[in-house]
């Protein structure tokens, strides 16, 4: 729409970047995925969130609730257990609800789009309090209370005021058919388009900063790499060599892109230096080598079928020897990691689900999905939930399940197939 | 006819042939199980009728050019469904290379697909005819330019299947290669399964959407 397919256009656009600023923040805030259906858990910790008067739509109590159900770690005790409940800062003996929740939580919103939160303990009325500053996105100040409360209980950071991208696709199996780059909020809100091709845009991987996407598009009938500026828009060419530009992921450190090129004839495993273009191989061999993922900073997972099938294998990220880590099922692919969790497609030619397993423990796993056409999971930067996408209703949609399995979410688009989703890492702004 | 067998084994190894013939054999076992799938009249006489339907978008694919080989197989003679080996072929000899020829419905050139067997990118024995053809058309005219587009099924993950399918591609360039086409003339792409023909999500489609187009710049 703004950024289409012209490069000229995004050169002359970068002069612009105050005026795309606006034109970004300005046009879309309205679109979002629908949630179609949701599980939770039902043997969760159990949590009453008092409603919290707002005017956004599902309230910071409602966002708050939704955020800790799609953990899979918590239930959401019924409101009406807990009539007549003292409002924000009121007295409130906790214990006394000892039997209906653990935690109960209190807000208030500040009139200013600002939160007030507290978070008491059923089992000694401790209280920990929380000031969250207003965000020009209004739904932003209740995930950030929702991953203070993760945090608080689990001891794990919370990981919902996060962001996805995906692609799109308008119109498939026709001459019309659309690709477009999205940006969302971790819960489907706040649908952005960052860019539109008639070309396939796929494989959106995000900086650490959470301020870029690259991937890989087909706009100029051949492939290649491109960083984009969510914010601004400015764009660039990091990989237009001859052959596949493919499967970009970005490095930990934010330096280095791994990537899968076939300029030699053959697609293997680079890293490109994002600054200096300065480019690396990392696997060499007459397979295929692909989907590369970060496994810390030094080391390297991807998909390779030198063993006959595509398995996962591990390899320095200075390259070296590769080491397979996969031996069971026919096809392991699509790997991604976070929080020392790999999450990937296992499966066969007539199924793939996505397994989770511990990134460098033993080969056990556990499955996570059972469509017949699961594809691309991405978890979120703490590990504890995984979007992928799979076929429902003839429609590939947004699916969300946490580490444990127990909570899932389906989430739709009105416009059409969404493919390759990508959880951003912890925002900085 | 003997020769142009024997040059065909050649310019493939054995290994790339048998296996997919066996592939082909097993895949086409499970296809004739399945007497609801609207039946093309194939006649293996003809080869160019015969291509044209396993070129065409709405024509079978796999199907009947794997059922020839099955027939021909269990005949013991597989070298009669190619084209160039039939009487009444359009392509018998260098006439019918012309750039006249890509427009023209009967002739072999105006089949532009070749179809893969599942996670796989050596080409079907069926095949190699056609993309013998276009690939003595190149040869016969240098300024001639096309473009290899490869196509992966929905199955496997996404990315993996953008190199598959550029391994089709190149598959497809390697045979023509041998057959005198220039690498200048012949760009490869691979498009993975992002841009399907058919958007169902079984056998069938799956069978149409694992292809690689040739796609020649004016024509």
């Amino acid at each position: 729409m703004i950024f289409t397919t012209n490069i000229i256009a995004i050169r002359k656009s970068i002069r612009n970047i105050s005026l795309l600023f606006f034109v970004l923040f300005s046009s879309s805030l309205s679109a979002e995925l629908q949630l179609s259906i949701s599980k939770s858990a039902n043997d969760g910790i159990p949590i009453y969130i008092a409603n919290i008067a707002a005017t956004i739509p599902g309230g910071h109590s409602g966002i708050i609730e939704a955020d800790l159900k799609r953990s899979g770690r918590f239930t959401i005790v019924d409101r009406a257990k807990i009539p007549n409940i003292a409002p924000f800062g009121g007295t409130l003996n906790a214990v006394a609800y000892q039997d209906i929740a653990d935690y109960i939580v209190r807000g208030k919103d500040d009139g200013n789009g600002g939160l007030s939160i507290e978070l008491i303990s059923t089992s000694d009325n401790a209280k920990t309090n929380y000031q969250i500053t207003a965000n020009t996105n209004p739904r932003r100040p209740a995930h950030k209370a929702a991953d203070q409360i993760f945090e608080k209980i689990t001891h794990e950071k919370g990981a919902f005021d996060t962001r996805l991208a995906y692609v799109t696709v308008i119109n498939n199996a026709s001459s019309k058919r659309m690709f477009k780059l999205f940006v969302s909020d971790a819960d489907g809100y706040n649908e952005q388009e960052i860019m539109s091709s008639r070309e396939p845009i796929t494989s959106p991987t995000w900086s650490p900063k959470g301020n870029e996407l690259a991937y890989t598009s087909f706009e100029l009938n051949r492939s290649g790499i491109y960083i984009q500026n969510i914010f601004t828009g400015a764009k660039r060419l990091i990989s237009g060599r001859k052959g596949s530009n493919n499967a970009p992921a970005w490095s930990p450190d934010g330096s280095k892109l791994a990537v899968s090129l076939s300029f030699t004839g053959n697609p293997e495993i680079y890293t490109i230096n994002v600054s200096s273009g300065a480019l690396k191989q990392i696997t060499k061999s007459r397979a295929i080598d692909t989907e590369p993922t970060w496994n810390g900073t030094n080391s390297i997972i991807f998909t390779s079928n030198r063993g006959g099938k595509p398995q996962l294998y591990r390899v320095s990220a200075s390259g070296g020897v590769a080491q397979r880590l996969t031996f069971s099922g026919k096809y392991n692919s699509a790997a991604d990691v976070a929080n020392n969790k790999m999450t990937f497609i296992t499966g066969n030619s007539g199924a793939f689900h996505v397994a989770i397993k511990s990134v460098n423990g033993g080969s056990g796993k556990d499955m996570l999905s059972n469509g017949r056409m699961d594809e691309t999971p991405t978890l979120a930067p703490n590990g504890t939930m995984v979007a992928y996408t799979t076929l429902r209703g003839g429609q590939n949609t947004l699916a969300v399940v946490s580490d444990n399995g127990k909570a899932k979410q389906f989430l739709k688009s009105a416009l059409g197939d969404i493919r390759y989703p990508a959880w951003s890492p912890y925002l900085h702004r | 006819m003997k020769t142009a067998m024997r040059n065909t084994m050649k310019s493939v190894n054995t290994k790339r042939i048998l296996l997919p013939i066996l592939l082909s054999t097993f895949v086409l076992g499970a296809c004739s199980q399945n007497q609801n799938e609207p039946d093309v009249n194939v006649s293996t006489k003809d080869g160019s009728k015969t291509t044209a339907n396993a070129g065409s978008k709405n024509g079978t694919v796999g199907k009947g050019g794997a059922s020839s080989v099955t027939s021909n197989s269990t005949k013991g003679n597989r070298s009669n469904y190619l084209p160039n080996n039939n009487a009444n072929s359009n392509v018998s000899d260098g006439r019918d290379l012309t750039l006249a020829g890509l427009k023209d419905p009967n002739n072999l050139l105006s089949q532009r697909v070749i179809y893969f067997d599942y996670n796989q990118s050596s080409i079907r024995p069926e095949y190699m005819v056609l993309i013998n053809t276009h690939a003595k058309l190149a040869a016969k005219f240098p300024q001639l330019q096309m473009r290899l587009e490869g196509h992966a099924d929905e199955r496997g993950s996404r990315e993996y299947n953008v190199a598959l399918s550029e391994q089709r591609a190149n598959s497809v360039r390697r045979i023509m290669g041998t057959q005198g086409a220039r690498s200048q003339q012949i760009r490869t792409i691979g498009y993975g399964e992002e841009l399907p023909i058919v958007k169902g999500h079984d056998q069938k489609s799956w069978q149409k959407n694992r292809r690689v187009e040739i796609k020649y710049d004016n024509y």
